[in-house]
């Protein structure tokens, strides 16, 4: 027994110590007058965008230079979360609407207002949901950074071999009408390919359903939830049925996240249509060997309403270098900084009249998302936010992993989802 | 080993002896304190506060245990590490016993495959889960491009809820199986020739001289396999978060992903605390228990 007893010690001891060299800014360093900050992110794409943006903003400010840290998606959260209670945090770091409540009342993210006034900066040039998504208590605690913007990828080679061609509208209809369903039929063979995938993400798929079958999801921030209400249970049906009742996509068992493989499915050419948020295409486009198309989310009986979700930019409260870190914030709300990275391809950039150069070098690579901007110019919903949201929202999303399988009728599934939305 | 000491100690002050002594065990004894009890009091403390790290800790009493007991989510976890111990620990005892019978014997090259053996147990366990997700791939993995040569379609390993219990727990027996033959190993060679003659010259047949002899004469080994195995797959993490997070749906939710998930997902401390209490008290119960019904039925050296 010691032996083992002994390796444990050894094992338990290099975790904690490792843990206790995680906190990373203590190499920022403050040397001559030159500052450097700490930039985290966790989009390995757009590292490569962003250091273009800090050279130039390294070219306006020679004494601030800025040290990316990218980590991936988990850890990016845990590490944050733990630094900033620790008060050892990255100047400025990205965030998402899911995260911004379990942020914003904690006093660890930095009001914004002044700076961006003094920066000659103007909210209102932004989308305004992304805007508003950063919003607590009249205090602006995120710089807009892009709009996330929900459309339908499609993979243009099965289209072809199945001699249709995507129309201009797509419809839908919860009793199964509308154009949308009968191109995912004539898309399906068998149960080796599907014209559509049906699965459990709430931001790209479900979410959509619901608010264009004139549904809410909740009805105003920090509000109530009403998954349960009647256009909401008809649109999560919709979600269902297209598995069980038309045959158009393949099952929970082989999609629920977090073992599915519904995005694989995509890049494996066994799915035909697959909503994304724009932010996907750079990572589709190495993966996939079929052409691309893009398409705007299928309306529905009350139109056509798409979830977006614009992440920010946001500065820790107690950074060291809160004016070099200002100056960076506002620096990438600039225009410049925002084409910088919409030129490239990265993002739709949250300033409303940035989003050309993106449509252009999409283009390039014969690939029209013009959808996409059409869609984030046209009606749009926020992601719903709650008071710990964080906890909730994946205890909602794991309750909806029953929506993909054919056990649970979907009004007690949404009876549950409200109840862990609207618990105290 | 050297002979001990002649016997000096009279001269020697009682206290210099003890601060000695100490002084010796301070390295260990700060291994022990610092990483073993220190966090044990901590999450018995954190247990009874209201603390999602970014707000303020908040004395709540026994409110974390009155909702440990309503949670279904912890019970369940429960019974699903229960169910990946009760097939962890019989597939590694039995594999690992079966392969140092097989290792035990004087071959060339034996000692490197006994070392092949016991790789799988050094390598980093995320590294190992994330080699084996590859493998059980549905769509490109090798185990089902594999099963493709004889004309069989595979299914998807780890998005099966009734397959991705045993896919995972194959990983942790394939993983320990061979660290565990050691033990075996060196109980079999403990174990005294002669007796071997004795039985065969007796007319027992090697069934019989395994199951009247060597297992009977294996207990304690039997004992700390037992015993290790048992905390292991209770507090199996690694692999389970690498290839499954819990999923899918809550099939390979076991106990200590439940308290990660609290912990870094959903930044409950406090919360995850109590659960960790929790487990505490059912490795302690499940080893105490254990010890009790070995310590009835164990030999531990073959009198002379």
């Amino acid at each position: 027994m010691s032996l083992s007893r002994r390796t444990f010690l050894i094992g338990a001891g290099s975790v904690l110590a490792l843990a206790g060299c995680g906190s990373s800014n203590d190499k920022a360093s403050s040397g001559g007058g030159k500052v450097e900050l700490v930039y985290r992110l966790w989009d390995e794409q757009q590292e490569v965008g962003y250091k273009a943006v800090f050279a130039e903003f390294t070219k306006q400010n020679p004494d601030i230079t800025v040290r990316m840290e990218v980590l991936p998606w988990d850890q990016y959260w845990t590490k944050l979360t733990t630094e900033l209670a620790s008060g050892k945090a990255p100047d400025v770091f990205w965030l998402t609407v899911d995260y911004f409540p379990d942020f914003a009342g904690k006093g660890v993210l930095a009001p914004l207002d002044d700076l961006i006034s003094k920066a000659g900066l103007k909210l209102d040039a932004y989308n305004p949901n992304v805007v508003q998504s950063y919003k607590f208590e009249d205090k602006q605690l995120g710089m807009p950074k892009d709009m996330g913007i929900v459309g339908l990828l499609y993979n243009k080679d099965l289209f072809k071999k199945a001699g249709v061609t995507m129309p201009a509208e797509l419809t839908w209809a919860p009793d199964g009408s509308g154009s949308f369903l009968e191109i995912a039929r004539k898309l399906t063979v068998g149960t080796k390919q599907w014209g559509f995938c049906s699965w459990n993400h709430n931001q790209t798929q479900w979410l959509n359903w619901i608010a264009s079958n004139g549904g809410h999801a909740m009805d105003k921030p920090y509000g109530t939830f009403d998954f349960a209400g009647q256009k909401s249970v008809e649109a999560l049906q919709f979600a269902r049925d297209l598995i069980f009742k038309w045959k158009v996509s393949p099952d929970g068992t082989r999609t629920n996240p977090p073992t599915g493989q519904a995005t694989e499915m995509f890049y494996r050419g066994e799915v035909a249509m697959f909503p994304a948020n724009n932010a996907l295409l750079p990572f589709a486009l190495p993966e996939v060997k079929f052409p691309i198309g893009v398409a705007a989310m299928p309306a529905g009986p009350a139109g056509r309403t798409v979830v977006i979700n614009g992440l920010a930019e946001t500065m820790f409260a107690k950074t060291k270098h809160p004016e070099e870190a200002g100056k960076l914030v506002a620096f990438l709300g600039t225009e410049k900084a925002q084409r910088l990275m919409g030129d490239a391809g990265y993002i739709i950039p949250a300033l409303t009249d940035a989003g050309a150069g993106y449509q252009t070098f999409w283009q390039k690579k014969g690939i029209d998302v013009q959808p996409f901007l059409d869609s984030a110019a046209g009606s749009t919903v926020n992601l719903p936010i709650a008071d710990g949201w964080t906890s909730k929202s994946t205890e909602i999303n794991k309750a909806a992993n029953d929506l993909f399988l054919d056990k649970t009728p979907v009004q007690d599934i949404a009876a549950a989802m409200d109840k862990i939305g609207n618990d105290r | 080993m050297l002979r001990p000491a002649p016997r000096r100690t009279h001269r020697i002050g009682r206290g210099r002896q003890t601060a000695a002594a100490y002084a010796l065990l301070a390295p260990s004894l700060v291994g022990v304190l610092g990483f073993l009890l220190a966090p044990v009091v901590i999450v018995l403390v954190l247990s009874l506060f209201d603390w999602k790290l970014l707000s303020t800790p908040e004395f709540i009493g026994l409110a974390n245990y009155r909702k440990l007991f309503t949670d279904s989510d912890v019970w369940h976890s429960l019974l699903v590490t229960l169910y990946y111990v009760i097939i962890c620990v019989p597939g590694t005892t039995i594999l690992s016993l079966l392969l140092a019978l097989l290792v035990d014997r004087k071959l060339r090259g034996m000692k490197y495959f006994r070392a092949l053996l016991v790789i799988p147990w050094m390598a980093t366990p995320v590294a190992l889960g994330l080699v084996w997700s590859w493998i059980f791939d549905p769509g490109r993995g090798a185990l089902n491009q594999f099963l493709g040569l004889f004309g069989v379609d595979g299914p998807a390993w780890l998005s099966s809820p009734v397959l991705a219990m045993p896919s995972v727990a194959a990983v942790h027996i394939w993983q320990f199986a061979g660290y565990n033959m050691l033990f075996f190993l060196a109980g079999l060679q403990n174990i005294p020739p002669s007796l071997r003659e004795a039985s065969s010259l007796d007319g027992a047949s090697p069934v019989a001289h395994f199951f009247s002899i060597t297992l009977p004469l294996l207990r304690p080994t039997m004992l700390f396999v037992l015993i290790t195995n048992v905390i292991g797959s209770f507090q199996a993490f690694d692999t389970i978060f690498v290839m499954t997070e819990g999923g899918p749906g809550d099939s390979t939710e076991v106990t200590t992903y439940l308290i990660y998930d609290e912990a870094f997902k959903k930044f409950d401390f406090g919360y995850a605390s109590t659960i960790s209490v929790l487990l505490f008290a059912v490795v302690l119960i499940a080893t105490i228990s254990q010890f009790v019904y070995f310590e009835r039925r164990t030999t531990y050296e073959v009198s002379g």
